[in-house]
């Protein structure tokens, strides 16, 4: 009875949707985000035409896109440098951030 | 800045190919496939991984154009793209762009 009760527990416990998206802390992403500044702007708004607004997107978009630059889904010669060193907590709390400031907005 | 980083960014700016400016008007005929999951919010692929698709509005138009062309060059792996952009010109690529771009972001004050 007592092995049942583990049993559904854990089945309980596996079935529990994952923490959705990123849960990074915006206010240590900002503190990690003076490298993205140089070329995505300090608030992720990009003074280059070249370079992506990040502010107001989805964290869990740039979460995503940070991971395909450094398992090499995504090819880019500048980005693959930049995440090089970044740890998952590290690109996890950069989204937050950038996901924090108000910019980019659904359009239909 | 950085030297290495000011350095990294003085090249891609001069590597840049010329960019043709799009017509945002035209782009709205043309991006009807487009809406099925950027016109919707927090919209989300289902595979192989799951994560909202991006905002496309306010975005660089010169950006938007590149990373179209990145999924066609196979430089950015996500099966819907590619096939999205498997039939699409550079004209429409920078007409879609345009389109979305039309409304350019210029705050970044705090939500």
């Amino acid at each position: 009875m007592m092995k049942i009760r583990v049993l559904v527990l854990a089945l309980a416990v596996c079935a529990a949707p994952a923490a959705y998206a990123a849960s990074g802390d915006a206010s240590v992403g900002k503190k990690k985000s003076a490298p993205c500044a140089a070329c995505h702007g300090a608030e992720g708004v990009s003074a280059s035409p070249e370079f992506p607004n990040l502010a107001g997107q989805y964290a869990d978009y740039l979460e995503t896109s940070l991971k395909h630059y450094k398992n090499g889904k995504r090819k880019n010669p500048i980005m693959a440098e930049q995440v090089k060193n970044l740890s998952s907590k590290d690109m996890m709390d950069l989204a937050a951030f950038f996901a924090s400031q108000r910019g980019l907005q659904i359009k239909y | 800045m950085h030297p290495a980083r000011l350095l990294a960014a003085l090249v891609i700016a001069a590597a840049a190919p010329a960019f043709a400016a799009g017509d945002a008007a035209a782009g709205k005929t043309k991006v009807f496939q487009c809406q099925g999951c950027h016109g919707i919010s927090d919209w989300k692929t289902a595979f192989p991984e799951v994560y909202r698709v991006p905002k496309l509005g306010g975005q660089k138009p010169a950006y938007l154009v590149a990373a179209l062309k990145a999924y066609k060059k196979g430089e950015r792996d996500f099966a819907t793209m590619r096939a999205m952009v498997a039939d699409m010109s550079d004209k429409d690529m920078e007409d879609i762009a345009a389109y979305y771009g039309a409304q350019a972001v210029t705050t970044a004050e705090r939500k």
